[in-house]
């Protein structure tokens, strides 16, 4: 009997600790789910690119691993940092790791994020996620969000690009660090950042 | 999550509040907005047990499609629930140099609470010091009870009859 009440008390207790724990998560609220934690294994997908073509997460990956970011059309602090991520796209292509633009916005149909990558100079890989369902499993919120993964495809950074909107403010490179410490076989030492961004717009 | 006393160092002519509670008293300066650094934002932020009302803060700037679409109705909770014992605190994150284009808008939008512009070089310190699980996804809304304890958060544009619920109950609690 004692142990029957005992056992009781544990899963009463245990159940108390989850909903504490969901109560103070700032994801729930918003019904999105938590990203992944770092040195999870990101699980292969398939999206269409803007012009429907299919594509795996990792037939676009390079051979050292990858950058995945959530990025818009309209979003201003997106569109502030085109040039940046274009850079780094072909710079880190060099060393192995390829650069993957997802575009979960509901507002932004293919047809406009085609036109938008053309206009913008975006070389990389832009992948269409209709219904967000990337955007949920990945746990992303805002754009621009980045997420590194290495060649065995676990998450080793997810966060902002750099600290600044601005480039002229630009005091903390996090992707860049996080990539050059990923390449060189290190740990990564700051495995996200948080930075103001556009909400990704869901589909209700 | 409560914040502790942190001495602030306004970048404005226009003085902060030496407490929290006082941003009731600074509620309806909204022609102007103060600009504030991260310690300034903190003592916004801090709660007083002894007098502190729930307190609703929203994050937006003026680049932000959804934060200027929900703030007609944060001006209307406002408007609202000021009587009712609701302080309200809106933090744009605009750049310095876009400050006219905040005060344009908070104009147009007869905004009425206290409206201040958060201007630090590196952002995370901030929106961690708000929220630690917050990534920076604007708007972003939060609702602090009168222990200073975030109640509400909402990352995107409000659902002002789900919000007004939330603070009808903390507002009546703090009867």
């Amino acid at each position: 009997m004692k142990r029957q009440y005992a056992v009781s008390l544990l899963v009463a207790s245990l159940v108390v600790i989850a909903l504490a724990a969901v109560a103070g998560s700032g994801r729930t609220d918003n019904d999105v789910p938590a990203p992944p934690t770092i040195g999870t294994v990101i699980d292969d997908f398939k999206l269409p690119d803007a012009d429907g073509k299919e594509h795996s997460l990792k037939s676009l990956a390079g051979s050292k691993g990858a950058v995945v970011i959530f990025i818009a059309t309209k979003c201003p602090v997106s569109n502030a940092y085109n040039e940046r991520m274009e850079k780094l796209a072909q710079e880190y292509k060099a060393k192995g790791v390829n650069f993957i633009g997802i575009n979960s916005n509901n507002t932004e149909p293919a047809a406009e994020v085609k036109s938008h990558a053309t206009e913008k100079g975006l070389t990389f890989a832009i992948l269409k996620d209709d219904g967000n369902k990337i955007a949920d499993r990945l746990g992303a919120t805002r754009t621009p969000e980045a997420y590194v993964l290495d060649a065995s495809m676990k998450l080793v950074y997810h966060g902002r690009i750099d600290n600044s909107q601005k480039v002229e403010g630009i005091t903390s490179e996090d992707l860049r660090d996080a990539l050059n410490e990923m390449l060189a076989g290190k740990a990564v030492t700051k495995t996200g950042g948080a930075a103001f961004g556009c909400t990704i717009k869901r589909v209700s | 999550m409560a914040l502790g006393a942190i001495a602030a160092q306004s970048q404005s002519s226009q003085a902060p509040s030496s407490k929290a509670s006082d941003n009731r008293a600074l509620a309806g300066a909204g022609s102007d907005i103060t600009v504030v650094d991260l310690d300034g934002l903190k003592k916004f932020l801090q709660r007083d047990a002894k007098e502190a009302h729930p307190l609703l803060v929203n994050f937006w700037a003026t680049w932000c499609d959804g934060c200027r679409e929900e703030f007609p109705d944060l001006v209307k909770i406002d408007d609202d629930y000021r009587s009712k014992g609701l302080n309200f605190l809106s933090v744009t994150v605009d750049e310095l140099e876009d400050k006219r284009l905040a005060v344009s808008f908070i104009q147009e939008m007869k905004a009425k609470m206290q409206v201040v512009l958060l201007n630090v070089p590196d952002k995370e310190p901030a929106i961690h010091a708000v929220d630690v699980n917050w990534d920076g996804a604007l708007p972003a809304t939060f609702l602090y009870d009168r222990a200073g304890n975030i109640v509400y958060r909402h990352f995107g544009k409000i659902k002002p009859e789900e919000l007004r619920a939330i603070i009808d109950k903390q507002v009546t609690s703090d009867k």
